[in-house]
């Protein structure tokens, strides 16, 4: 068991501690109540799951309970789907290629409607690519993650604090849509120690389960499947599904506009791009500058309507470390007068020196 | 075996199985254990991908349809997180012993107390009869036209062999479902002993589960439809050539479970 507390040192505004992000992450997820964590380590993402194996045991969470190195991503996403099946909040942390791997399971669980969360530590790709920090996993989680229009929630922070707050929000997201839900990461959020204010975190307790396989004890039996061999049924099933994802879109987007209001130029970015960003508005402004920033905060749903408001009028620069794939989105949808600034490779992005 | 009702099977439903297919037979066989041992209401059934996915059309307990398969990661999760519940599986041979044979030795080897029922029919019936991990030597499938061994298909996987490498199942065991024909004269009739012993084995296997250790059972059963072979005959092929290659075995009984 790892000692939390001896691993923080208290800032100097009281209530702040220095946390590494990973270690916030597994505390965030202990604090919410996660009963399990399914794992393959992965950089770099292991970290997490190195936390989760020490924390085992922490009487301080009584619920965390069941821990597995398992033998691939695809045998964690199915026990994922296990423990959705159930009602237990479990979560998993990987990267790209582990990501890849657990479509399958994550389409399933779409189709079967069962809520987990997974961090995803987005790495260089395609293919074995590196392990640094770029934002390239983009277009697979928000667009279709896994096959025949799986989608689920995307949640994207910007840094340690948020990520936990995401962790939070995640298990409840996942358990009142019974959807997965992933949180967007990557190495410079889950290896930076920062001092943050510990987030409210309220201990996730699902309500409603009665839907759960957990016996048909005195009643009628439980069926939990992602079948439907008549396509009148087929049909039916994926209606509820979109209009399921129809309540998330208006209940669930989530976003930051920073100096907006009077800007001539309104940047838009997520994740770690956005904190480039954000310093580059910051930096601008006191010379005079007029730049704004628009951060996506959840990227599926993604705030669509409020971007296309924020935009009117304004040069928009679409700032992140990929080869361009949230620019790809937004120029489709406000049109090709939209910049790009796109690194990817896995460098980090200079927002000043490429706006200059 | 006396004609009771079994509540635990769901009454009325056609039949999606080919006549002479022994998949109804092994979903009979659960039922009845699970009543037997009590274990019904709070059982949980982990679908496989292939002629057994229809199992939950037939046995009335809670249910979780799993990944091509993946039943046993599934199940793993399920029984750490709720250990009162019986948790178990049917699957394919293809399903457990080939695109599944990691998550089947994963859970076998951490000795999970969970329970595999595969059906071994030796081809993967549902997608139309190709070649499966446990095909014979020299049986032709539509995708072994000439006869598995003649190309780069190796020889069949023995799965109880492969679990029995590991220490951490508990209790491992082959049988023959099919009914065993007896020719006398020029009629054949059927000895029902191959049912019994599998239900004595569905028995131990829940047992086994019950008492904390992991089991699986393999069932040899028939596939007359893709083995393109009348029920009869695919019966008799199972008895006589099948037995020889596969022999029904108790391959380990560590909580001494097995009658
Ligand atoms: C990932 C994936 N690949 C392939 C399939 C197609 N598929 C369905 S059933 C099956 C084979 C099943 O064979 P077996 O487990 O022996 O079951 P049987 O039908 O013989 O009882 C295959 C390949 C699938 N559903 N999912
Ligand atoms: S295809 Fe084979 S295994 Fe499937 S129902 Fe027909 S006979 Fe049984
Ligand atoms: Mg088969």
């Amino acid at each position: 068991m790892t000692e939390v507390e001896g691993n923080r040192e208290k800032g100097e505004g009281g209530g702040l501690e220095l946390l590494r992000g990973a270690e916030a992450i597994g505390l965030a997820a202990l604090m919410s109540g996660v009963e399990a964590y399914f794992g393959y380590p992965i950089t770099p993402s292991s970290e997490i799951m190195e936390f989760m194996a020490s924390e085992q045991g922490d009487p301080r969470f009584p619920r965390y309970r069941a821990f597995v190195q398992a033998s691939s991503e695809v045998e964690a996403v199915n026990m994922l789907m296990g423990a959705g099946a159930v009602g237990h909040l479990a979560m998993t942390a990987t990267s790209g290629p582990g990501l890849s791997l657990m479509a399958e399971g994550i389409s399933y669980s779409v189709g079967t409607e069962l809520p987990f969360l997974i961090v995803d530590v987005n790495r260089g790709g395609p293919g074995l690519g590196n392990v640094e920090p770029e934002q390239s996993d983009y277009a697979f989680v928000t667009r279709s993650l896994g096959h025949g229009g799986s989608r689920a929630i995307v949640l994207a922070p910007q840094g340690v604090e948020e990520a936990m707050e995401h962790v939070n929000r995640g298990f409840r997201l996942a358990f009142e849509y019974r959807i997965p839900v992933v949180i967007l990461t990557d190495a410079i959020i889950v290896h930076m120690r920062e001092t943050i204010r510990i987030p409210a975190i309220e201990e996730v307790r699902p309500r409603e389960l009665e839907w759960t396989a957990r016996g048909r004890i005195g009643g009628a039996r439980h069926l939990l499947t992602s079948m439907y061999l008549e396509p009148h049924e087929m049909r039916s099933h994926k209606e509820a599904l979109m209009n399921k994802w129809r309540r998330i879109e208006t209940e669930v987007r989530d976003f930051e506009c920073i100096m907006c209001d009077d800007a001539d130029t309104l940047l838009i970015a997520y994740g770690v791009a956005a904190r480039k960003a954000r310093g580059a508005v910051a930096d601008r402004r006191k010379r005079g500058m007029r730049l704004g920033l628009f951060r996506p905060v959840t990227l599926n749903p993604f705030p669509w309507e409020e971007l296309e408001s924020a935009a009117e009028g304004r040069e928009v620069v679409v700032v992140e470390m990929s080869e361009g794939q949230l620019y790809e989105d937004v120029s489709a949808r406000l049109g090709p007068l939209v910049k790009s600034i796109a690194v990817p490779g896995g460098e980090i992005v200079d927002v000043e020196e490429a706006l200059a | 075996m006396e004609a009771v009702r079994i509540s635990s099977i769901r009454q009325g439903m056609p039949t999606p199985y080919c006549p002479g297919c022994e998949h109804g037979i092994l979903l009979k066989l659960i039922a009845r254990a699970l009543e037997e041992l009590g274990l019904a209401e709070r059982a949980v059934m982990v679908g496989s991908v292939g002629c057994s996915s229809l199992a939950y059309e037939f046995l009335d307990v809670d249910y979780v349809q799993a990944p091509h398969g993946r039943a046993p990661a599934l199940m793993t999760a399920i029984k750490l997180l709720e250990p009162n519940l019986t948790v178990f599986s049917v699957q394919g041979d293809g399903d457990a012993g080939g695109i599944g044979i990691g998550e089947l030795i994963s859970a076998a080897n951490r000795g999970v107390p969970i329970t595999v029922l595969m059906y071994d029919n030796m081809v993967f019936g549902m997608t139309g009869g190709q070649m499966s991990p446990t095909t014979p030597m020299g049986m032709t499938t539509t995708t072994t036209p000439r006869g598995r061994g003649r190309g780069a298909e190796g020889p069949p996987v023995d799965i109880c062999d492969v679990l029995s490498s590991l220490e951490g199942p508990a209790y491992l065991r082959r049988v023959i479902i099919a009914p065993k024909p007896i020719k006398r004269g020029e009629n054949l009739s059927y000895s029902f002993k191959p049912v019994m012993d599998s239900y004595r084995a569905i028995l131990s296997a829940f047992r086994a589960q019950m008492k904390g250790g992991f089991s699986f059972v393999e069932f040899m059963g028939t596939c007359n439809v893709n083995w393109k072979m009348t029920v009869d005959d695919a019966k008799v092929y199972t008895h006589e050539v099948v037995s020889k290659v596969r022999p029904p075995r108790l391959c380990r009984d560590r909580l001494g479970v097995d009658t």
